[in-house]
């Protein structure tokens, strides 16, 4: 589905009069129409890599905080300029802090928060609110409010539509805004907290607004991988739904293995795993520690020990020790590997090694490699006698705004069982 | 399918659509399917996860009940799995919700719109809303008059109906229902459901079929024989009797179910797998459809009646014995056809169609026979040759087969007939959705692929017409054959294949 824009071009208002010429657009402009009974939708749009790479004028305007591939190339360009290994994901957020010492005073136009995916907008928000932060730390505080009605008239009318509203400036200003953001969620509808920036930022703001049942979505690859890891846990301890971005990524690769041991006759391999390896690009361990953690948690192992690895000048890997529910020991070990193209996103999944070894039968060895990478170092290593099992996992092609469409499509108001019985046993695992 | 140990890995991982909020509305909820199969399923559903938090149910009926007592009702009626999963019932029953309603009453059905409005904004179910007419058939046509004269399916996107089957008696009152539904309706907001379409193994014909290079240039009468398409079942009309009186097997089984297998064995490839492609190409191979023998039908069709069977220590009572039929009951538990396709692909093979109650074992299989070899180099161990077959089990034991010839080992160059098999059971061990889940799940999820449209409808109807005709007019010409429960039906149906030098396969 292509990208809309809103029905009209914003109006910037001065922030105190957005209340009530909200108000004004729905008691006359709409019909006094309620709007689309749906939900709020809320957005942190960093967009720092979009940002600095319009800056120092790798990149023309204007900017939308859609991550394209024009974004992307202009990405993988500036980190050889900027001396940043190979592997290095276009968004890592250390790739947006280089290029912001790159010289260069670009200026382009700020759209975020007025490009709407079209797979969002078919969800009728009710309100969308975008805070916008920019590279300038004062600038000062710019609103701009806009109707939005993405269906076509017929039969829809007024219950519709919804409206658009922008928060653009410094983060301090943003920070002061939120006591104008606060009145604007209405507490009758389900409300969706979108952080799409580092999870290292502004961590008082996205308290603020994720408070108590807001559904926050994140994306654990993005920002220090023990806050990240530890942001989930807290999530979910206190009850408040979460939901990750790069888990969902994972979604293939739980699948393929699951596929693995579909045939009733191999699933008491499952009982005989000793031995689980993980390929991950780059030095982000996440999400590779989130789906052994799947893995761990629906075998029921028991975490023993955990302890940083050598790796083979790509960086620390991680080891640890599970114990079965037999008692048995499982070796574990996530390398960090590089790669000639990396992912967009930061320790993306390479490869996958399970060897499952029972008394009786041949040991079963299963492989997945990524559909664009090579599984070399886990193929390699005597497994001649055992069977063999080996599936390419398919590439997510879908973007952050599809993944949020899907989200927003049938969402749950609890954080997804499987994450929240995964992400405590992934923090646990990072050494 | 086998209960098997679930594969833990894939607990929680089902690769689903995700159905979005909504409310479904259930008219006749205070009805045996509501509970027994509706709820249930939605319940499952709700389980898995697949539900969005963002969905209420609401029942509506005649009954003055409350929200409360509906839940007390539906609680009560699933009493062991709600004991098993008490806090997920908690949670789903706080989503269950009433409202009394006859649709004969305007009043009513403008007070339900009211309820949905105010549901709306409760539950922010996005005004999307699926109605399930799980009524009288008397009521389908007026029931979609009342929804459409209270606005409830003004708006395409966002609302459609759902109605069980049997949609029609015969092909004039399909017409007319299709009118009076179509008046009310968009044809992509109306869902005509046949269970069969549910199944995962009704499904797996087109995938087998298009999926796979190998199938489709011999799936055509240049290689295939014969198809034989059975749904046998070993229970007999159990508590059906008021409804299966004026229906038998015919309006019951073949109009629907075994058209519906007929229509996925022999249609074309659609362009693309979208709901219209497919419906399309069924319609059309149904319109091509034809009885064996449309001047004398009776020459190609058999009707039976299970009587008494069974042993002196299990006996099993005949069809006119059970509770509430008729002692003189002319009403066929058993149907035997022949048809014949009128297209390019599918001209002189031969179509045979059986359904009965009270056979010796319930299966459901679609069974195509090849063409012999055009020259036999080998004896045979048996004597002679078998013909290749590729036999679809539907149920139980789902899967698929292919018998071909192999040399027998030994000395000599003798083939014998060897089986190379697919069971869905040791490939994937994973209970599939009862049929319900899947059904409820694709309405609710806008998708009509699994559901019939108004032109094949009516085609089935056309296509069966000759003979319900021929029932109405001149029963004795199509005679109702006795058969003794647990067998495999009246003498007069292995006559129907005989005649072209055939017999039933026995499975």
């Amino acid at each position: 589905m292509s990208t809309q824009l809103t029905l009209q071009a914003p109006l910037a208002l001065p922030p105190a009069e957005v209340p009530s010429y909200l108000e004004r657009l729905w008691s006359q402009e709409l019909g006094s129409s309620h709007g689309a009974a749906t939900f709020t939708l809320v957005v942190w749009e960093g967009s720092w890599l979009e940002q600095q790479l319009v800056r120092c004028g790798r990149l023309n305007g204007p900017i939308t905080g859609l991550l394209n591939e024009t974004v992307l190339e202009a990405a993988r360009a500036a980190a050889i300029s900027c001396g940043l290994p190979l592997s290095t994901a276009p968004m890592d957020p250390q790739l947006a802090w280089a290029i912001g010492k790159l010289g260069g005073d670009h200026h382009a136009e700020d759209l975020r928060g007025q490009f709407v995916e079209g797979a969002i907008s078919a969800h009728m928000p009710r309100r969308l609110i975008t805070l916008a932060p920019t590279l300038d730390g004062g600038h000062p505080l710019e609103t701009l409010v806009a109707a939005y009605c993405p269906l076509p008239e017929e039969g829809s009318g007024g219950d519709a539509c919804g409206d658009v509203v922008v928060l653009r400036g410094g983060t301090g200003a943003l920070r002061q805004s939120l006591e104008l953001v606060q009145p604007l969620i209405s507490p009758d509808l389900p409300c969706w907290v979108w952080w799409n920036s580092s999870l290292d930022e502004a961590p008082e703001v996205m308290a603020t607004l994720a408070s108590g049942h807001r559904r926050l979505v994140v994306d654990s690859s993005l920002g220090d991988p023990r806050r990240c890891l530890d942001l989930l846990v807290d999530r979910i301890d206190a009850g408040q739904p979460i939901n990750d971005l790069n888990w969902l990524r994972l979604r293939s690769w739980r699948e393929s293995l699951a596929m693995v041991f579909d045939p009733p006759s191999r699933r008491d391999a499952l009982n005989h795993v000793v031995q689980l390896d993980l390929d991950v690009e780059g030095s982000n361990p996440v999400k590779g520690l989130l789906l052994a953690a799947w893995l761990a948690d629906r075998l029921g192992w028991h975490l023993i020990s955990t302890y940083p690895v050598d790796g083979d000048g790509a960086g620390q890997g991680i080891g640890a020790e599970f114990e079965r529910t037999d008692g048995e020991t499982v070796r574990f070990r996530q390398m960090p590997v590089p790669v000639g193209v990396p992912k967009t996103h930061p320790g993306a999944m390479v490869g996958l090694r399970l060897i499952c070894q029972s008394s009786q039968g041949s040991p079963l060895c299963v492989i997945l490699c990524s559909e664009s990478g090579g599984c070399m170092r886990l193929e390699s290593g005597g497994m001649a006698s055992m069977e063999l099992a080996e599936e390419v996992v398919p590439l997510p092609n879908e973007s952050e705004e599809m993944e949020m469409a899907r989200l927003l499509s049938g969402g749950h108001d609890s954080t997804n069982p499987l994450l929240a019985a995964a992400a405590p046993l992934a923090a646990k695992l990072l050494p | 399918m086998g209960s098997v140990l679930t594969n833990p890995l894939r607990v929680g991982l089902r690769q689903e659509r995700v159905i979005p909020p909504q409310c479904l509305v259930i008219f006749g909820a205070s009805g045996d399917l509501t509970h027994r199969k509706l709820i249930p399923a939605l319940f499952e559903l709700f389980r898995q996860r697949r539900l969005p938090s963002e969905f209420a149910v609401l029942g509506c009926a005649r009954r003055p009940w409350s929200d409360e007592e509906f839940r007390q009702k539906m609680a009560e009626a699933m009493a062991s799995e709600v004991a098993e999963h008490r806090m997920a019932w908690e949670q789903f029953a706080a989503g269950l919700f009433y409202e009394p309603v006859d649709l004969q009453d305007p009043p009513t059905v403008v007070r339900l719109g009211q309820r949905l409005d105010m549901l709306d904004r409760q539950r922010a179910t996005r005004g999307n809303r699926t109605f399930y007419l799980s009524v009288s058939p008397n009521f389908y046509g007026s029931g979609c008059r009342a929804l459409a004269a209270a606005g409830l399916l003004s708006d395409p996107a966002r609302s459609r109906v759902v109605i069980e089957k049997p949609f029609g008696r015969d092909y004039g009152s399909a017409q007319e229902l299709n009118r009076v539904v179509q008046a009310s309706a968009q044809e992509n907001q109306i869902f005509r459901i046949d269970h069969y379409l549910g199944k995962e193994t009704v499904q797996n014909i087109l995938v087998l079929r298009f999926a796979n290079t190998i199938f489709e240039p011999i799936w055509n009468r240049n290689y295939i024989s014969s198809v034989q398409i059975t749904a046998a079942e070993t229970v007999g009309v159990e508590e059906r009797a008021g409804y299966y009186e004026s229906s038998g097997a015919l309006r019951d089984m073949v109009q629907n179910h075994l058209t519906q297998m007929l229509a996925l064995t022999t249609m074309e490839a659609p362009g693309r797998f979208d709901p219209e492609s497919m419906r399309n190409e069924k319609a059309k191979v149904l319109q091509a459809a034809r009885l064996a023998n449309e001047d004398e039908p009776w020459k190609c069709c058999v009707r039976g009646q299970y009587g008494p069977g069974g042993s002196s220590t299990r006996p099993i009572a005949g069809y006119r014995q059970e509770p509430g039929v008729n002692p003189e009951s002319t009403t066929e538990t058993y149907v035997a056809m022949k048809l014949f396709i009128n297209n390019w692909r599918w001209q002189g093979v031969p179509f045979y169609l059986r359904t009965g109650k009270r056979l010796p074992k319930r299966l459901s299989e679609v069974v195509l026979t090849f063409r012999e070899a055009p020259v036999h180099l080998f004896d045979a161990a048996s004597g002679a040759p078998t013909p290749n077959q590729l036999i679809l089990r539907i149920q139980p034991d789902e899967g698929a087969e292919f018998k071909f010839e192999v040399k027998a080992p030994g000395s000599g160059m003798r083939s014998r007939p060897v089986d190379m098999a697919f069971s869905y059971d040791d490939s994937f061990g994973e209970p599939s959705d009862e049929g319900y889940v899947r059904l409820l799940a694709d309405a609710m999820l806008g998708d009509p692929t699994l559901y019939t449209r108004s032109d094949e409808v009516e085609a089935a109807w056309r296509l069966y017409t000759p003979l319900l005709e021929l029932i109405e007019d001149a029963p004795n010409q199509l005679p109702v054959y006795p058969y003794e429960a647990r067998t495999w039906g009246p003498g007069a149906a292995d006559s129907l294949l005989a005649e072209d030098g055939l017999a039933w396969r026995r499975p």
